[in-house]
């Protein structure tokens, strides 16, 4: 068997153990999607004064949509690790021919399975049961997967900190209120004064979810480019999925030598 | 699944090992540098106080932590070089550890445990048939691991660590936490694979009865440093004394023994252990004065020290207190 296929099979390894675990805790993720989704009535309720303005919340929806991926990637990828060192798992997994990274690959696939299927569903029931009009553009494809990709880059960052920061559940908490708030799931960024608007670009998938409005809106991949939205948002994720990648390399590698994968 | 041949190269050879945790020269050394060769097929029981450094040491050996210096060859590959290859040759319990995940069923570990190492489906699927028939798991094997017994737990941890027929075990305490009959069930299941399955296998207890059952050798561990490394047979006879231990019930009620005579109360009994190297004369001049005494008689043995006595004598005293010049390795 080539080396590659090798890889590709120990990753989808990883891949079906996280889609087994998630499905054991499937109640947790159906709470989790029923109140993301009530966060999001309310917030549309409160910014639309007691109304909700379908034309904002075709702009507000795919952002609270990312902060689902992200905040699943997050969440969920701390827990998890948490979880793991305190189980004693990682220590297990690590007897495996499989490298840090490659193993942190596939827990992230997995998180975005899950993100996205919570994504999905949240979607359809705003999209149908509120009656928002939102056109499915096939350029959108490319901005969706660029802020599923920015997200997870987000979530690897946050896993990746658990072996060397004790209060990372709270970090990432207040991180994924960061994106809701920043995001444009309140009001879309431009919105923003434009210190706020500029600080707001940085934050993950903020600036993908300006390229999937955009070309929901008609606007082509071309527009999104021209304006630089698209290639920052490439930048952007390249710069957190290297920085995420990196990081739960180095750290796993600070652990083994401080004995930080044993049980806490 | 690439296998070493046993040629000339060890199970297991540590040279040099030495592990620091922080940094500067007031770091507490975990383990002191340390040379261990294991050859295949042997158990070796390492042992030691909490603290001692025996987990770090497996660990090292599994590529799970970095030592600060030496080199560990695993059937002959490099830990930290060709880590692949090296992990791929061990299957490990370790202590204080769920080892396995509570919310998969046995099965759903055991294939994932497996496919972790890089084996097919269908390569697994037969050994883990085996593995839980063996165990007594095959009927709940769908079942989650959380809802099963400690013991039964346990089990699967094994089970999982069996589950790629790896040459070399590492046990780290496998059996705290379980109880005397699962206990028992664990230590017949290591005695299976060191004899029937000539497994190479690392195992660190505190239950040293157990240990002196099922080691070859062993090694003692006090500080980070292994202070005696023998075979178990030759370690109790090195400490075997050409003295006589005595029982009685109760005590010895004021009965003038020989200098250099020892007493220790164990339970309602009293161990009287005379000086080495008493005559037979002697011990019948001892027999007749606790008999004048009015103490009751138990038995008359020469004495054996067990591993643990040993084990507490090389902790509390080391190997100094038997005038020993150097540590005990093997030659």
């Amino acid at each position: 068997m080539s080396p590659i296929a090798f890889q590709t099979r120990l990753a989808r390894t990883e891949v079906g153990k996280g889609l087994r675990l998630m499905w054991r805790r499937r109640s947790l993720v159906v709470a989790a999607a029923i109140v993301y989704g009530l966060t999001y009535l309310g917030i549309s309720l409160f910014i639309g004064g007691g109304h909700l303005v379908e034309d904002l919340m075709v702009r507000t929806l795919p952002p609270m949509l990312a902060v689902l991926v992200a905040s699943t990637a997050a969440v969920e990828g701390t827990a998890g690790i948490a979880e793991e060192i305190n189980g004693g798992t990682l220590e297990q997994t690590r007897l495996s021919p499989a490298s840090p990274q490659l193993q942190a690959l596939g827990r992230m696939t997995a998180l975005a399975i899950e993100g996205l299927a919570v994504a999905i569903v949240v979607g359809i029931v705003f999209v149908f049961g509120v009656g928002l009009h939102i056109n499915p553009q096939p350029a959108a494809l490319i901005p969706v997967v660029l802020t599923v990709l920015d997200a997870l880059g987000y979530g690897l960052i946050m896993t990746a900190l658990v072996v060397r920061v004790a209060s990372i559940g709270a970090i990432s908490h207040v991180g994924t209120m960061a994106i809701m708030a920043f995001g444009g799931t309140l009001v879309p960024i431009t919105f923003f004064p434009h210190g706020m608007e500029v600080f707001a670009r940085f934050i993950p998938t903020s600036l993908g979810v300006e390229a999937i409005n955009s070309t929901l809106a008609g606007h082509g991949l071309g527009a999104t480019w021209a304006d630089g939205t698209l290639p920052w948002l490439l930048v952007h994720t390249a710069v957190v999925l290297t920085a995420g990648f990196s990081l739960y390399a180095i750290n796993m590698r600070h652990a083994q030598r401080e004995g930080g994968l044993r049980p806490r | 699944m690439a296998i070493v041949e046993r040629t000339h190269v060890p199970a297991i050879e540590a040279i040099g090992l030495e592990k620091t945790y922080g940094r500067g020269a007031k770091a507490p050394a975990a383990v002191k540098p340390t040379t261990l060769t294991v050859p295949w097929g042997q158990v070796l029981g390492v042992l030691g106080p909490n603290g001692a450094g025996k987990t770090t040491i497996i660990k090292m050996i599994g590529g799970l932590i970095t030592p600060s210096a030496g080199t560990i060859r695993v059937g002959g590959f490099d830990v930290a070089r060709q880590r692949a290859q090296a992990v791929r040759q061990i299957g490990a319990v370790l202590e204080g550890s769920r080892n396995v995940y509570w919310p998969l069923s046995a099965w759903e570990n055991l294939m994932y445990f497996g496919q972790l190492k890089g084996l097919r489906a269908a390569e697994i699927k037969p050994r883990a048939q085996r593995l839980l028939t063996e165990l007594g798991l095959w009927e709940r094997r769908h079942e989650t691991v959380g809802s099963f017994s400690r013991g039964m737990q346990q089990k699967v941890a094994v089970s999982a660590a069996l589950i790629t027929d790896p040459p070399i075990i590492l046990l780290d305490e496998p059996t705290i936490g379980l109880d005397v009959e699962a206990a028992r069930t664990f230590k017949d299941w290591i005695k299976h694979l060191a004899r029937d399955e000539d497994k190479t296998i690392l195992l660190t207890t505190h239950q040293l009865e157990g240990a002196q059952e099922l080691s070859d050798r062993v090694a003692v561990i006090k500080e980070g440093e292994i202070i005696a490394d023998l075979p178990t047979a030759e370690l109790l006879a090195r400490h075997a004394e050409n003295r006589f231990e005595i029982r009685i019930m109760g005590s010895p009620n004021g009965t003038v023994l020989p200098p250099g005579a020892r007493i220790e109360p164990d339970g309602d009994q009293t161990r009287v252990l005379l000086p080495p190297d008493t005559d037979d004369r002697a011990v019948f001049v001892v027999l007749g004065r606790l008999g004048a005494a009015g103490s009751q008689l138990v038995s008359v043995a020469k004495a054996r020290p067990s591993l643990e006595e040993v084990f507490i004598r090389l902790i509390h005293n080391g190997p100094a207190a038997d005038r020993a010049p150097a540590k005990e390795v093997v030659a």
